[in-house]
């Protein structure tokens, strides 16, 4: 059987789609954010596109240490901009809801698994699921989902704590 | 997130565009990445299942370099059965057993050919290291038709070990003197 190893483009790639996811959302809640800040994270992504290509095309010029830490190092960028939006609803906007469902829904899967990937090449594992995706993406796919619901209901998180509220009385 | 004020046919249209670019992006990047993974390398080495000449070797017959492909050259009696015990081996040269089996690929004179007529039967017998009959692949005729044999199942090789094709070829009483021309292959699992 042969097996898959992962390449260090994987982490660019991984950065692309975490650029692109943001551009998404920063559309979706425009009127929080600059206007032109959805296109600097499609631009972003292109940039990160034209960078796997010239990864492609010049593979046997650069060495696996420096193809890993170029990639590495974008990805870096993607998640820091991730935390970054979350910090601004934090801090800037003081908007702590939107905050918390962003570092639940967004931050904390997106973290979770760079994390995950970054320890699968580190250790040179094939692509067979290891225990620690077995139990980091059902967690983070739980977390996603309650974020999610109280995204679409935050009534619930107010009906909850008024029930809690009346038992302690 | 509200999408129901006034900006909203414009909004919608913006998300949309972003959508589409994220898509086309993302697939291109993919596609990217896929090819730098599908660069695989190949190394040459020898074949672990090769053909061996037989202790009835026939005359005229061909074996090519490296034992990777053989061209026997068979007879075939009219009104008689002749029976070539040991014509040719198979030989496992690896440590490991391999699976195997015989697939036809074609045969001249074509179905519809008059020639075809001449013959009744060729038939090509896996034998064990013993002489245990392992498959049947039998070349039969129906007028000028050839009933052309499907795959035999795949049979189980051992490590260095050699086994036997043997032959019975038939021809029709009164048979004209032509040649038929087989191809067969060997498939194996590696």
């Amino acid at each position: 059987m042969t097996s898959f190893v992962l390449q260090p483009e994987f982490f660019a790639l991984l950065g692309i789609d975490l650029f692109l996811l943001l551009s998404l959302l920063t559309c979706l809640l425009d009127e929080r954010f600059p206007k032109t800040i959805p296109y600097m994270y499609q631009l972003a992504a292109i940039y990160g596109f034209g960078h796997l290509l010239i990864s492609r095309n010049f593979l046997d010029m650069f060495g696996e240490y420096t193809r890993f830490w170029y990639s590495f190092l974008y990805l870096v960028i993607a998640l820091a901009n991730i935390v970054a939006v979350n910090i601004y609803f934090a801090v800037l906007k003081r908007q702590n809801t939107i905050s918390k469902i962003w570092s639940g829904a967004i931050t904390f899967p997106s973290i979770l698994v760079a994390v995950y990937f970054v320890m699968q090449y580190s250790s040179m594992q094939t692509s067979m699921p290891s225990i620690m995706l077995q139990i980091s993406l059902p967690i983070s796919a739980g977390v996603m989902g309650i974020s999610l619901i109280i995204l679409a209901r935050p009534e619930i998180i107010r009906k909850l704590l008024h029930k809690k509220k009346e038992v302690i009385r | 997130m509200n999408l129901r004020n006034n900006r909203s046919p414009k909004k919608a249209v913006k998300l949309l565009i972003l959508l589409l670019s994220s898509l086309l992006i993302a697939s291109a990047s993919a596609s990217v990445y896929y090819s730098m993974i599908m660069q695989p390398t190949v190394t040459i080495t020898s074949a672990t299942i090769v053909f061996a000449t037989g202790n009835d070797w026939p005359s005229g017959s061909t074996i090519g370099t490296n034992s990777t492909w053989v061209s026997l050259a068979l007879k075939a009696y009219p009104n008689a059965t002749l029976t070539y015990d040991q014509p040719l081996n198979i030989s496992n040269t690896d440590a490991a057993s391999h699976n195997f089996r015989l697939r036809h690929i074609s045969i001249t004179p074509a179905t519809g050919q008059s020639a075809v007529g001449n013959f009744t039967s060729i038939n090509f017998v896996v034998q064990n290291t013993t002489g245990v009959s392992q498959a049947s692949f039998n070349y039969t005729t129906t007028g000028t038709s050839w009933n052309t044999p499907s795959p035999t199942g795949y049979m189980t090789l051992p490590a260095n070990t050699q086994w036997i094709i043997h032959v019975d070829t038939t021809a029709v009483a009164g048979a004209n003197a032509v040649t038929a021309n087989l191809q067969i292959a060997l498939d194996v699992q590696q």
